[in-house]
C-alpha cells in the first residue's frame, strides 16, 4: 500500500520542529506530495515561522501545500485530509493521557478514533530522524489487517528495519481449551499445538502475497485482550512503530468505558503508531 | 460445636469419592459418543440416585448415602460447586468479543432471547395447571422462570459443537459466541430478579426493589469494581506465587461477591456470576489462569454438583411425557426461530440462520443449575424440574447432529 499524499496537522507546539522533521523523512522516502493543515490563527507572525521551521527541515524549496483552516481542530483536519485525498495523516500525541482527556478526548485521540484515511501518530517525534529498526504489526481480524501488514513491510524494507513483528491472537483461548477438556492427554496437546499451527498458517499464508524479501520476520502468537497484548508484547520488544489496521467503525464513550481493541493501545501509546485504512475510492478501486 | 462422628466422615469421603467416579465414568462414555460431559454425569446420578440404585437396592442406597449430617455437608458442597459454576460462566463472557460483534450480536441475541422468552413465558402463564403449579401469589415470577429458561443458552456446549464443525472462528461462529454471551448474561440478571422476587423467608421484595438492585449491583461490579480488579490484579500477579495467588483471591472474590448478594437478597449465584464478567473482561486475568480455574471446577466441581442432582430426585417417577413434550418444543421453537431470526436480519442465509438457531438451542449445564435453584426456592415442581433436566440433555445431544446436518444440505 503506497501513501502518495502525505498530510501533517500542525500546530505551533514545541514539537512542531520534530514533526516537520519527521514527516520530510516519510515524504522522502515515499515520494509523496506534502500538505499542511493548520487549524487556528494565520497571520504573518505564524506564516513566517513556518518558513524558518520549513527551512530548518529542508523543505523550502520543495512543493508544499499549507491549508490554514478555522473551527473545531479534529473536525477541520479530518475534512481537509478528505477533500485534498490525503492518504497519510501525520500528527503528534501524548503517550498518555489524564482520565479527563481520557474520556472527553484529545485532538490526537478524535483524530486516530474518527479519521477516514491512514494516520501516524508520533509520540516522540525527534528533529534527527532514524530509520525504524523493530516494527511491530497487528494480524487482528480487521478488514485492512492485510493493507496493515503490507505497510509494515513496505516501512520495513525501505528503512531496512532489523525485526518485524506480527502478532497474531488466539482468540478465546480459555473458552476454546475448557470446550476442549474432554479430551485425553495426547489429544489435548494435539489440539492446543494444532490451534497454534493453525494460527500460525494463516499469517503465513497473508505473508505469502505480500513482498517482505529481506525482512526478518518473527511471528508472535498471543491469547488474551488482543489490543492490550498488541501494546503490551510492542513496549516488550521496544518497537519504533506499530502498525495496525483500522476498525471498521467507530468508537465512541462507550468504547472507553469498556475498552477492547484498539482503546487499549489509545489509552497508553507503546511507540509511534500507525493505523492502516485506505481512503474509501482506494479501497472501492 | 458440632462435629461429624467418624462414622459420618467416613461416609462424606466414601460419597464423594464414589460420586466424582461414576461421574468420570459415565462422562467417558459420553465423550466416547461425542456428548457434552454433562449428560454422562447426569446419568451417574440417576444410575446412583434413588431412581435406579435407590429402586434396585433401597438399603444399599441409604448405607451409601444416608440422610443426616454427611448429607448436610454434601449439600454444602453442592451449593458450593453452584457458586463457582456460575462464576466460570461469567468468566467466560468475553465483553470483549461481545463489543467487536457490535449490533449484529445484539440483535442475534435480542430476538434469541426475547421469541424464547416469550414463548416459555406465555404457555405456562396462561396454563398454569399443566404445568403443575396452583400457588396464585407466584403465578408471575413462575411464568417468567419458565421464560427464562427456555431463553439461557450452553455456552461451552456451543463453543464445543463450534469447534467439531470447524465454525468457531468464522464469522458465524463469533456471532453464534457473542450471542450466546449477552443471552447468558441477560439471562442471569432476569433469574436473579425472579429470584428476588419469590424472595427467602421474610425477604419478600417488591419487583422494583428487586430490578434496582440487580442492575445497580451489575453496574457497579462492571465499572467501579472491575476498575478496582484492574489495579489489583497487577500487583496480585507480581506480589504473589503464580497461579496459587491469583487463584485464592480469584474465588475468595467470588465467594465474598456471592455472599453480598445474598446478603442484599438476590441470589450468591448471581454475585458470583457477575464477578465472573468483570474478573474475566480484566487485561490482567491472563487466559492460562482462566483455564486452570476452569479445569479445577469443571473437573471436581461440576461433576460433583451433576451427580448430586440425580441423587435428590427421582427421574422415573417424576417424569411426566406430556409435559416434557411441551417444554422440549417450546424450547426449540423458541431459540430456533428467535435466534435463526436473528441471524438472519444480521445478514446470513437461511441456512446459516437455522444452523445458528440450532446452535443456541443447546441448553446444557446453564440449565440444569437455573432448574435446581428454582426446585430449591420452591418454584417449580419436581416434574417441572425433570422436564427441563430432559430438555437440556436433548437440546445439548442434538445441536450438534442438527447444525451438520442443515450446514451439509445442498
Amino acid at each position: 500500500m503506497r501513501f502518495a499524499k502525505i498530510g501533517l496537522a500542525l500546530a505551533f507546539s514545541p514539537r512542531m520542529k520534530a514533526l516537520l522533521a519527521e514527516t520530510a523523512r516519510l515524504r522522502k522516502i515515499w515520494g509523496a506530495e506534502l500538505v499542511l493543515i493548520h487549524v487556528g490563527n494565520h497571520t504573518q507572525q505564524e506564516e513566517a515561522l513556518l518558513t524558518v521551521l520549513l527551512n530548518a527541515v529542508g523543505l523550502a524549496d520543495q512543493e508544499v501545500k499549507v491549508l490554514w483552516r478555522s473551527g473545531k481542530p479534529s473536525e477541520q483536519i479530518l475534512l481537509a485530509c478528505k477533500n485534498e485525498k490525503v492518504d497519510l495523516l501525520v500528527a503528534g500525541a501524548l503517550r498518555k493521557e489524564n482520565l479527563m482527556q481520557y474520556y472527553l478526548g484529545t485532538i490526537a485521540r478524535k483524530i486516530l478514533r474518527k479519521a477516514d484515511c491512514s494516520v501516524l501518530m508520533f509520540i516522540d517525534p525527534t528533529t534527527d530522524p532514524q530509520p525504524i529498526k523493530n516494527i511491530v504489526v497487528n494480524a487482528e481480524d480487521s478488514p485492512y489487517v492485510k493493507e496493515a501488514i503490507a505497510s509494515a513491510c513496505e516501512f520495513g524494507k525501505m528503512d531496512r528495519a532489523s525485526w518485524l513483528h506480527i502478532v497474531k491472537e488466539i482468540k478465546l483461548y480459555s473458552l476454546t481449551m475448557s470446550a476442549a477438556d474432554q479430551r485425553t492427554e495426547d489429544e489435548y496437546e494435539n489440539f492446543r499445538n494444532s490451534l497454534v499451527k493453525e494460527e500460525i498458517e494463516n499469517v503465513e499464508k497473508m505473508l505469502q502475497k505480500i513482498p517482505h524479501e529481506g525482512l526478518k520476520v518473527n511471528i508472535k502468537l498471543v491469547s488474551g485482550k488482543s489490543g492490550f497484548e498488541l501494546s503490551k508484547f510492542a513496549q516488550r520488544k521496544h518497537a519504533d512503530l506499530l502498525v495496525v489496521g483500522a476498525s471498521p467503525r467507530r468508537f465512541s464513550l462507550f468504547d472507553r468505558v469498556f475498552p477492547h481493541d484498539l482503546e487499549y493501545i489509545f489509552a497508553d501509546l507503546p511507540c509511534n503508531l500507525l493505523i492502516v485504512q485506505p481512503r474509501k475510492e482506494v479501497a472501492n478501486g | 460445636m458440632v462435629k461429624l462422628s467418624q462414622h459420618e466422615v467416613m461416609s462424606l469421603l466414601i460419597q464423594l469419592g464414589i460420586m466424582l467416579l461414576a461421574g468420570r465414568l459415565f462422562a467417558e462414555g459420553a465423550r466416547k459418543l461425542k456428548q457434552p460431559a454433562v449428560v454422562g454425569e447426569i446419568i451417574a446420578g440417576i444410575m446412583l440416585g434413588p431412581t435406579i440404585f435407590g429402586l434396585i437396592s433401597p438399603m444399599g442406597f441409604e448405607t451409601i448415602f444416608p440422610p443426616g449430617s454427611s448429607s448436610l455437608v454434601l449439600d454444602g458442597f453442592v451449593q458450593v460447586a453452584v457458586v463457582m459454576l456460575l462464576f466460570i460462566a461469567g468468566l467466560e463472557v468475553d465483553l470483549h468479543i461481545v463489543l467487536q460483534q457490535g449490533r449484529q450480536a445484539i440483535s442475534t441475541s435480542f430476538f434469541g432471547l426475547v421469541i424464547p422468552f416469550a414463548l416459555g413465558f406465555a404457555f405456562p402463564y396462561f396454563f398454569p395447571d399443566f404445568f403443575g403449579y396452583a400457588d396464585e401469589g407466584k403465578h408471575l415470577a413462575f411464568a417468567l422462570f419458565m421464560g427464562t429458561s427456555m431463553a439461557i443458552t450452553a455456552l461451552p456446549v456451543i463453543a464445543r459443537i463450534l469447534m467439531d464443525l470447524g465454525l468457531f472462528k468464522t464469522r458465524m461462529g463469533m456471532l453464534v459466541i457473542s450471542s450466546a454471551m449477552i443471552n447468558d448474561l441477560i439471562g442471569w440478571l432476569i433469574f436473579s430478579v425472579v429470584l428476588g422476587m419469590i424472595g427467602k423467608g421474610q425477604q419478600n421484595m417488591s419487583l422494583l426493589n428487586t430490578v434496582m438492585l440487580t442492575i445497580g449491583f451489575t453496574a457497579l461490579m462492571l465499572t467501579l469494581g472491575r476498575g478496582l480488579i484492574n489495579r489489583g490484579l497487577p500487583w496480585i500477579n507480581k506480589k504473589f506465587a503464580w497461579p496459587g495467588g491469583l487463584l485464592s483471591v480469584s474465588l475468595a472474590m467470588c465467594f465474598l461477591a456471592a455472599a453480598f448478594t445474598e446478603y442484599i437478597g438476590i441470589h450468591a449465584i448471581f454475585g458470583a456470576f457477575i464477578l465472573g464478567v468483570a474478573l474475566g473482561d480484566s487485561v490482567h486475568m491472563s487466559e492460562r489462569a482462566k483455564e486452570i480455574i476452569h479445569q479445577f471446577i469443571n473437573n471436581i466441581f461440576a461433576p460433583l454438583f451433576f451427580v448430586a442432582i440425580g441423587l435428590k430426585v427421582n427421574f422415573v417417577a417424576n417424569f411426566d411425557l406430556g409435559l416434557t413434550a411441551v417444554i422440549i418444543i417450546i424450547a426449540f421453537a423458541g431459540k430456533i426461530i428467535g435466534s435463526g431470526l436473528g441471524t438472519r436480519l444480521g445478514g446470513f442465509t437461511w441456512k446459516e440462520s437455522l444452523a445458528a438457531g440450532f446452535g443456541m438451542n443447546a441448553r446444557g449445564a446453564m440449565e440444569i443449575i437455573l432448574g435446581l435453584i428454582a426446585l430449591e426456592n420452591g418454584l417449580i415442581n419436581e416434574k417441572v424440574f425433570v422436564s427441563l433436566v430432559v430438555m437440556a440433555l436433548i437440546t445439548s445431544m442434538t445441536s450438534g447432529p442438527l447444525m451438520k446436518w442443515i450446514l451439509n444440505k445442498p
